[in-house]
């Protein structure tokens, strides 16, 4: 029984787990707070599993609890130095790219959603996923009316970052 | 095309994250020991629950208890202890299942609400410890005037007061100290997220 829990959580987890990582990349500025986060986010997918009955996707599951843990329970380290942010993902990026116009974007869009608060990133990284409105309101407990509102003030702030 | 749709383009073809990690990793990774903020509220609440009821062990009772005596208090503080750990009781069991309640899987909302839920519980236990204690230090006050009116002028009555007063504010200023330190560092940024969602209310 354990062992079968075990199992399906793996595979569940090991496909979904870039959901993980781009929540980590957004609510986090250096590696080791990255993994840090990714640690905690997966022991509270696995500490929940029993209770997801698989009436929604896992998917769809996960995007709750990974962005609960990110902005509710994760403390970034206070040993952090705050002067090699952000660099620290440079290495994410291939040396060799023929085509890194793409790499550069997304660099500055990452770059633009660190600028905003926790909330804000939240509702920017639901919309980039393509989640419906509804999703978007349950899963941060507020009225679909309210999400709309605020994701186009989000927006709004997004693109000044992009294009002052 | 809007700068955003086209962001969004670039963001739908990201590649997966370089530093994927495996099932085993995953697996191992599962097994560890939460480090999230609740956790560390639990914690630090049983700690003061563990601290605020010991702390009669660290000081001298006997001596307490010959004054009470002396003062004709005892009925009084034999009734006014089994209060006080009904009330203290009531507090970790509140406490205990306010944590229990927590869950990741709610909204982020009602997560919010909880884990602060819960850090008031250790607050009020805190709150209803010092009124508990500045309550028996009025009893007492009362009880040592009343039994030798004679020995005491007004200026010794006005010292016991002093004193007393000093003593309870350094002791609240201590304890207001720790609570900023401790769940000021912790809670900063929970708060400010709650706020956040609480003022999507009122758009």
């Amino acid at each position: 029984m354990q062992k079968e829990l075990e199992n399906n959580f793996l595979s569940d987890f090991e496909k979904n787990q870039n959901i993980a990582h781009k929540i980590c990349r957004l609510y986090t500025t250096n590696q080791s707070d990255h993994n840090n986060l990714f640690q905690e986010i997966t022991i509270q997918l696995w500490k929940n599993y029993p209770k997801f009955r698989g009436d929604s996707k896992f998917s769809t599951w996960m995007y709750r609890v990974a962005l609960n843990t990110a902005i509710s329970l994760y403390r970034k380290s206070t040993k952090t130095v705050k002067t090699q942010n952000i660099s620290d993902y440079d290495y994410k990026i291939k040396a060799i790219d023929y085509d890194n116009t793409q790499e550069i974007q997304l660099k500055a869009l990452y770059k633009a959603i660190h600028q905003l608060n926790d909330i804000d990133k939240a509702l920017i990284f639901l919309y980039l996923e393509d989640k419906p409105y509804k999703e978007i309101s349950e899963t941060l407990g507020i009225s679909s009316i309210n999400a709309r509102v605020r994701m186009n003030r989000a927006k709004e702030k997004i693109k000044k970052i992009l294009n002052p | 095309m809007d700068l955003i749709e086209n962001y969004k383009k670039v963001w739908d073809n990201q590649s997966e994250d370089s530093n994927k990690a495996s099932s085993i990793e995953i697996y191992k990774i599962a097994q560890l020991r939460s480090t999230s903020i609740v956790k560390w509220i639990f914690i630090i609440g049983i700690l003061e629950f563990v601290i605020l009821n010991s702390l009669p062990f660290f000081f001298d009772m006997k001596e307490a208890y010959n004054e009470y005596r002396r003062l004709g208090l005892e009925s009084f503080d034999f009734y006014y202890q089994i209060i006080y750990y009904f009330i203290s009781f009531y507090f970790l069991l509140q406490f205990y299942l306010n944590y229990k309640r927590i869950s990741t899987t709610d909204s982020t909302k009602v997560l919010l609400k909880k884990i602060i839920k819960t850090r008031k519980t250790v607050k009020n236990y805190v709150l209803f410890n010092l009124s508990y204690f500045a309550f028996i230090m009025i009893i007492v006050i009362i009880a040592t005037i009343q039994i030798n009116p004679d020995d005491l002028t007004n200026k010794k009555i006005l010292l016991i007061i002093v004193n007393i007063v000093i003593i309870t504010l350094l002791f609240l200023g201590f304890l207001w100290l720790f609570y900023q330190l401790l769940y000021g560092i912790l809670l900063k940024k929970l708060n400010r997220n709650y706020k956040e969602l609480k003022s999507l209310e009122t758009l």
